[in-house]
């Protein structure tokens, strides 16, 4: 057995079928008959162009975007300039010609001072691939064409390979590079498939045809499975898909307890792409859009424009619901080349989020306007992260109130009345959350974070993880004020942390009273289920029965023992 | 340039670059949309290199970044309004 790491739940079978990798050699080679080279290349270009225009026709967005720029780079003359004279003049077979042709032309961009410039190398070069996959008749996997029960192998798969994916067809998808939120991690949960990264040399160890079972939960991958291996992994499929069927009955429902206790029950998302997830899974709005994808992906500051569609995207595809952005959340642990930060001591007590935005304020400004602009064209509302005093939220409002005349001034429109909320994630803010709550319209806790914070465990830390627990009771007593602090200052609390979507605290934040849930797309289901069979009053019971505990120990055990008397 | 015995000269102009990415991918691709619309040959020189606007290979290695004076250069029946066009783009920060 192989092991990886699971990135999308579910069991598979099938065939595998490896996209090539990159790493071929080209010997150089002399031909008698140019003529004959020259029509090759010329008719492996036109195929290559041919595919990528099927795939810039299919797509549309900011990949689109790049796939029309790829078509114009490989209808651009000088591209093939350098191929056609080493044909031409040097008798050089065409796949040898593509070679040495394309290098020339990518070096240009690597030499160049400009990192954004040096990465369109990476685009030339694949273009270089596959041309040359063409010409050597290489048996390219064409992804739309697979055949039924196909395990895809890849070092990586890229947005151009999974855009034309038939995902009919498809049932597992194994990588050598990724994690949990890469391209296509995202990809495969949103279309339910079972996924698994991380494996190690998996384009070499396998062969196309190969026949493999996999559990995208564990990240295991059995080839040529025994018949007992085949028997466990059936079991668990059955289960899931039963499991699966009897959540299909809480799509788009109501999310309220069995005495009518509403809540809203909404989605954490880290790129416009998992809107899609969102959606699917019914979820009520979102509840957390991290931003920082738009910084983290990119080689220079994202611009106001990028930002702008970006969010834009997301608000028109929700049509109406909530959408919370939360500005920019990096700093510390979280490296930005282009800020040139310097390395701290304690990173998670240091220079990030907020402390970081109000310290550089054109960065700020840009992402602020951004999402103003694009409040226009949906219900946006805005979050700072990392609150820990009134005068920050003060600063922070003062500076989004100066974006606002800005663009009073320029005529452009944004949401007058756009709402401004603060995420909870130091105890500082959690124990004077009823002053912070008179001067902005929502909370939301961020218990990964405040989990930290309030025990003094950095999250990450392997030797002290036993101390990181969601059970604490001070973490409880913290969630608890933050709560009533907003409710006794008239508005709504919410919860974007892991703990939001954690079967044994549901019934806890339920009786606490908290408004609105928010967690990854795939546990909205689960959740909604869970609530639908509790009753808020058997719920605030608990709450006082809870909040007289001392351990965490003991906390997770009450809840647990209240779950299995509550939930079928 | 002699052309039909008439004395000829190319037309130029100098404009600066407002996208805040400079000529990349996608302002390049429209540079060069807009560009091969015309017969005209047109130029674009920045300091001493000079790259043909039709190419989007040449434009982007030219590496032009936001503030960037360039010198746009246009020679053929069309160039009056090659220009105009062009230059129009630009200062708009083609539809940026």
């Amino acid at each position: 057995m192989l092991k990886g790491k699971g990135v999308s739940n579910g069991v598979g079978f099938g065939n595998i079928a490896i996209l090539k990798n990159e790493d071929r050699v080209i010997e150089k080679k002399i031909v008698e008959n140019p003529e004959n080279e020259m029509k090759r290349f010329k008719e492996a270009l036109e195929e290559v162009t041919k595919e990528t225009q099927e795939i810039a026709n299919s797509i549309t967005g900011t990949e689109k975007e790049i796939m029309d720029a790829y078509l114009m780079i490989m209808q651009d003359p000088s591209l093939t300039m350098e191929t056609e004279n080493a044909i031409n003049n040097l008798n050089y077979s065409a796949e040898y010609a593509v070679e040495i042709g394309f290098n020339s032309v990518i070096q240009v961009f690597k030499n160049m001072d400009d990192e954004y410039m040096a990465t369109r190398a990476t685009d030339i070069a694949d273009i270089k691939n596959r041309i040359l996959a063409q010409l050597l008749n290489e048996e390219t996997i064409n992804t739309s064409k697979l055949p039924p029960n196909t395990i895809l192998v890849a070092k990586e798969l890229t947005t151009s390979d999974t855009a034309k994916l038939n995902f009919n067809h498809v049932t597992g998808i194994i990588t050598e590079i990724g994690g949990t939120n890469s391209h296509s991690s995202i990809m495969a949960r949103t279309h339910a498939i079972p996924a698994i990264t991380r494996v190690e040399d998996a384009t070499k160890i396998f062969r196309n045809g190969d026949y493999v079972a996999i559990d995208g939960m564990l990240g295991e991958i059995y080839l040529n499975p025994t018949e007992e291996e085949k028997q466990k992994l059936l079991k668990i499929q059955s289960q899931i898909l039963k499991e699966n069927e009897e959540l299909e009955k809480y799509k788009g429902t109501e999310t309220k307890t069995k005495d009518g206790y509403k809540v809203e029950l909404v989605a954490n998302i880290g790129t416009p792409a998992d809107v899609e997830l969102v959606l699917k899974n019914t979820a009520e709005g979102i509840g957390l859009l991290r931003s920082e994808f738009l910084y983290m992906d990119s080689d220079s500051m994202p611009t106001e424009e990028e930002q702008f569609s970006a969010y834009k995207e997301v608000a028109e595809k929700m049509n109406g619901k909530n959408v919370i952005i939360r500005t920019l959340d990096v700093g510390g642990d979280k490296e930005l080349k282009y800020l040139e930060l310097e390395k701290e001591a304690n990173p998670f007590l240091g220079y990030r989020a907020i402390r970081l935005c109000l310290d550089n304020i054109a960065l700020f400004k840009t992402q602020l306007r951004a999402i103003l602009r694009a409040s226009h064209y949906g219900n946006l509302l805005i979050m700072f992260p990392m609150i820990s005093s009134i005068e920050e939220l003060r600063e922070a409002k003062k500076i989004l109130e100066e974006c606002k005349k800005e663009l009073d001034t320029e005529n452009i429109p944004y949401k007058k009345d756009i709402k401004v909320g603060i995420m909870i994630e130091i105890p500082s803010a959690a124990l004077i959350a009823y002053g912070l709550a008179q001067e902005c319209d929502f909370f939301s806790i961020g218990t990964n974070d405040l989990i930290q914070y309030t025990v003094a465990v950095e999250r990450g830390n392997e030797k002290i993880s036993k101390l990181y627990t969601k059970y604490h009771p001070a973490v409880i007593k913290l969630i608890k004020d933050s709560i009533q602090g907003a409710h006794d200052a008239g508005i709504f609390c919410g919860m974007c942390g892991e703990a939001a979507g954690d079967e044994l605290l549901i019934p806890l934040l339920i009786g606490l009273g908290l408004d609105e849930f928010s967690m990854n797309s795939n546990k909205i289901l689960k959740a909604r289920k869970i609530i639908s069979q509790l009753e808020k009053s058997k719920c605030e019971k608990l709450v006082e029965k809870v909040l007289r505990l001392n351990s965490a120990n003991e906390v997770e055990k009450k809840l647990k023992e209240f779950i299995e008397n509550e939930i079928s | 340039m002699n052309f039909l015995g008439k004395e000829r000269k190319m037309i130029k102009e100098k404009v600066t670059i407002k996208n805040e990415t400079g000529l990349h991918a996608r302002p390049a691709s429209e540079l060069v949309k807009l560009a091969s619309k015309f017969k005209c040959n047109i130029n674009i020189a920045v300091g001493d290199k000079t790259a043909n606007a039709k190419s989007i290979l040449a434009i982007m290695s030219l590496g032009v970044k936001v503030n960037t004076e360039i010198e746009l250069q246009c020679d053929g029946e069309d160039e009056e309004t090659a220009i105009k066009e062009i230059i129009e783009a630009i200062n708009n920060k083609f539809g940026e």
